[in-house]
């Protein structure tokens, strides 16, 4: 039956004879494991096509889409499997490549009538480089989109063609949506079809000249290349099949988090410029050129050129000459790419800086994973998340005054401290030691401030002058039941089951607050007091009065325009220092109160905060 | 005979060569949207209160504005990084004439990455290779070869402004964009 068809298809297309040259052929000196690196070469290529193919299917190339599909494609059944492929099938092209043109370097395969081969294999080179680059910023990744930005910034800087070739990459002045559009009609489209017609034109060229040669061989080494040379291709492709896969499975293709232009990161090329990257750092200023644009031109022009040099050296001379050009080159390559990740791995700040962006990919694809990404695009996940924005917004805004530090030091730790350190603000701890007449004047509290002799303290400190003994117990266990009825105004997420559990102490420290220990003779509490001469108590640390406390502490429900010390208004007037989303992820992150309320271990700022 | 032959080769290409001007000059034209380049306009914006800024140690601030990106329109988004740095000045502010103040944009000089200041925060220092500068942007040289950077740091125009309702002086700066990569200082705008 599908010989009857073949036969009825070979009456129609004669296929058996154009094919039949493949099937004689024959390898004059036998079959090599040297030569399997073209058909392995050729087929990881296949396995890009098929896998690119597959991740089309998915991937939506747009600012606000790219991020969100390609999780989405990482979420989907072997989603992770095909694009863990595309990716280390992309990495073993450029090695499979090196080794291919080594090995036909060292065997002399470039040598006259093969001069279209070599050259156009050398010219695929660039092209798979071309393509890793425009493949890697797809995800609109931080580390990718810093990294086309700064190669579309090295491109511009060429002579005279630069900024138009930065402009097209990019899509236009900055990266965004035509970026994307751009990078992908490169990698999906233009590349290959320039890649289909160099492959063609180089396997033509091989079908042709390597034919030249096979006609049965004297010697008695000769063998037809089927099934001599394929099962060797066959047995190779099998052991680079099997690291790919494996690597695939096991690690699968990394995914940082979303590029947002808020969090800065240390951006560093894939390992393959790795050697690029170190260069420049020889030539600076105005010569930087030569490391960018020149060697690598210079490189590939000398390897081009190979087969003329190769004329006029003798035979003896040519052999030592190619295993010098190998060695030397690779040689060059691995020192400059070992010596730039030497300097990284001993950087203390690139390696800090690197456990903060791992962060920030770990909560991003935590916050992705729950399938939370809004209609605008996976860089709102960063954007707004409280964890994440919160500890930025602090150092930039308060923390020339405040600390953010656990007992231990451990957090944002103000150079010169001129005001209470905030970690736990509103907890029941930190009312506790605010109500401590050790700590109340102290450093974490008031001893800084213009009220560090205030009524604040000295009513705390006269509370505990003359008490002693079981009074002194007696005192504390109030002052711990005045805590627990704040704390309970602030009504933090993590303490929500311990509010619900003491409502007899909370009620309990709610009369002591507003009778014996006097507090509502300055503060308001609820229906108690009055305004003007201290903050209000009433709903003390919860949301609204954060928000209002940071806008203007100057408010007459605060500290009022006479009493406050030096803290600015953060929204107040037509000039805000804080817009209010930025204050709503400040104070969600001061009370701990973001998606996941638990606070994870992996993010050093958030303070534990329990009973 | 011939003239017929000539004739018809003749009405062959022209009408080829229409044919193909058809889909390919209007397909340059829809290219070339894309290499055409786009002036960014400057924006003056208060940035900071004075009082906000220690005379030695800078703070980044953010500019905000409406951004175009091709089809999406953000209207408030952080367009630009701006570094004040606070000139150490004795004079009392209230009484003499206000401190001087240099704003610098954030961008580096060099290709463009997002200059921050080096801990314990005595220069400026690119992340992506390395390039230094000195609070005043002058560019520093790394022992024994010159900086990464084509230049110093971008100067922005800024100037002090007392606000008529809290009677605050404030930083006012022009933000602009250069182009990178080049010994001179090249507007965008």
């Amino acid at each position: 039956m599908i010989g009857q068809f073949l036969n009825w298809l070979d009456a129609r297309t004669d296929y058996r004879a154009l094919l039949l040259p493949l099937r004689r052929r024959v390898l004059p000196n036998g079959p090599s494991w040297w030569f399997t690196s073209a058909s392995c070469l050729l087929w990881v290529f296949v396995i890009q096509l098929v896998t690119g193919l597959l991740l089309m299917t998915t991937y939506s190339p747009s600012t606000t889409s790219a991020w969100a599909s390609v999780h989405y494609i990482e979420q989907s059944p072997s989603g992770a499997f095909v694009r863990g492929l595309h990716y280390f099938a992309s990495n073993a092209l450029i090695v499979l490549f090196v080794v291919h043109v080594a090995r036909v370097l060292l065997s002399g395969a470039f040598r006259p009538p093969r001069e279209l081969i070599w050259i156009t294999g050398l010219l695929l080179m660039p092209l798979v480089i071309a393509w890793a680059v425009t493949g890697n910023p797809l995800s609109a990744s931080q580390k990718g989109t810093a990294q086309i930005e700064v190669e579309a910034n090295i491109l511009g800087s060429t002579p005279v063609v630069g900024p138009a070739l930065r402009r097209l990459l990019l899509g236009g002045d900055e990266v965004g949506h035509l970026t994307l559009t751009h990078l992908y009609f490169l990698h999906v489209a233009l590349l290959p079809l320039l890649g289909i017609v160099l492959l063609a034109v180089h396997l033509q060229q091989v079908y042709r000249h390597g034919l030249a040669a096979t006609r049965w061989a004297e010697s008695g080494r000769a063998r037809p290349y089927w099934p001599y040379q394929s099962a060797r291709n066959a047995t190779v492709l099998a052991v680079v099949v099997t690291v790919l896969v494996t690597l695939a499975w096991r690690f699968g293709a990394p995914l940082e988090a979303p590029a947002d232009p808020n969090l800065t990161i240390q951006p560093r090329p894939e390992w393959y410029f790795r050697c690029l990257f170190e260069l420049r750092r020889y030539f600076t200023g105005d010569w930087e050129f030569v490391a960018t644009l020149v060697l690598p031109l210079a490189v590939l022009s000398f390897f081009v050129a190979i087969p003329l040099f190769d004329r006029v050296c003798s035979a003896k001379m040519g052999v030592v000459a190619r295993v010098f050009v190998v060695v030397a080159s690779l040689g060059a390559w691995g020192w400059l790419t070992w010596t730039s990740y030497a300097r990284d791995w001993h950087d203390p700040d690139y390696l800090a800086g690197q456990d903060e962006a791992a962060g920030w990919t770990r909560r991003a694809r935590l916050l992705a994973d729950r399938g939370q990404i809004p209609p605008d695009g996976a860089a709102a996940l960063l954007r707004d998340d409280a964890q994440v924005q919160g500890p930025i917004l602090f150092a930039q805004h308060c923390a020339s005054c405040h600390s953010h530090a656990d007992a231990a030091g451990k957090g944002i730790v103000a150079a010169e401290p001129s005001a209470p350190n905030l970690y736990g603000f509103a907890t029941f701890e930190w009312i506790a030691g605010m109500l401590d007449p050790a700590a109340v004047g102290g450093p974490n509290y008031f001893g800084h401030t213009k009220f560090a002799d205030g009524d604040m303290v000295s009513h705390i400190r006269g509370l505990f002058a003359d008490v002693g003994g079981d009074e002194a117990d007696e005192l504390r266990a109030q002052v711990r039941r005045v805590a627990a009825t704040l704390a309970a105004e602030a009504a933090l997420p993590v303490r929500r089951e311990v509010d619900r559990r003491e409502t007899e102490a909370i009620a309990a420290g709610a009369a002591l607050l507003t009778g014996k220990l006097g507090c509502a003779d300055c503060h308001m509490f609820h229906d108690q007091g009055e305004l003007g001469s201290a903050p209000d108590l009433t709903g003390y640390g919860s949301r609204d009065w954060l928000l209002g406390m940071i806008a203007n502490p100057r408010d007459e429900r605060f500290y009022g325009p006479e009493h406050n010390d030096r803290m600015p208004s953060f929204s107040q007037g037509g000039h805000a220092l804080l817009n209010s989303r930025e204050l709503g992820l400040l104070v969600d992150w001061l009370r701990c109160d973001w998606h996941d309320t638990v606070p994870s271990s992996d993010t050093g700022a958030s303070p534990s905060v329990g009973r | 005979m011939f003239h017929r032959r000539s004739m018809l080769k003749w009405i062959s290409g022209a009408l080829g060569t229409a044919s193909a001007a058809v889909v390919t000059l209007p397909g340059g034209h829809f290219l070339a949207e894309a290499l055409r380049a786009r002036r960014s306009k400057a924006i003056v914006q208060r940035v900071a209160r004075l009082r906000d800024l220690s005379p030695g140690r800078p703070l980044q601030v953010a500019v905000v504005g409406s951004r175009r990106d091709a089809w999406t329109l953000y209207p408030e988004e952080v367009i630009g990084r701006v570094w004040l740095v606070r000139q150490p000045d004795e004079a009392d502010e209230r009484i003499g004439p206000p401190p001087s103040v240099a704003a610098f944009t954030a961008v580096c000089p060099h290709l463009g990455c997002t200059l921050q200041l080096a801990q314990p925060g005595g220069q400026f220092v690119c992340p992506c290779h390395r390039a230094e500068f000195a609070l005043d942007g002058a560019p520093l040289a790394e022992p024994g070869r010159k900086s990464h950077a084509p230049r110093g740091m971008d100067a922005l125009d800024c100037r002090l402004v007392r606000d008529s309702d809290d009677d605050d002086w404030w930083v006012e700066v022009t933000y602009e964009k250069f182009e990178q990569g080049l010994t001179n200082k090249v507007s965008k705008a």
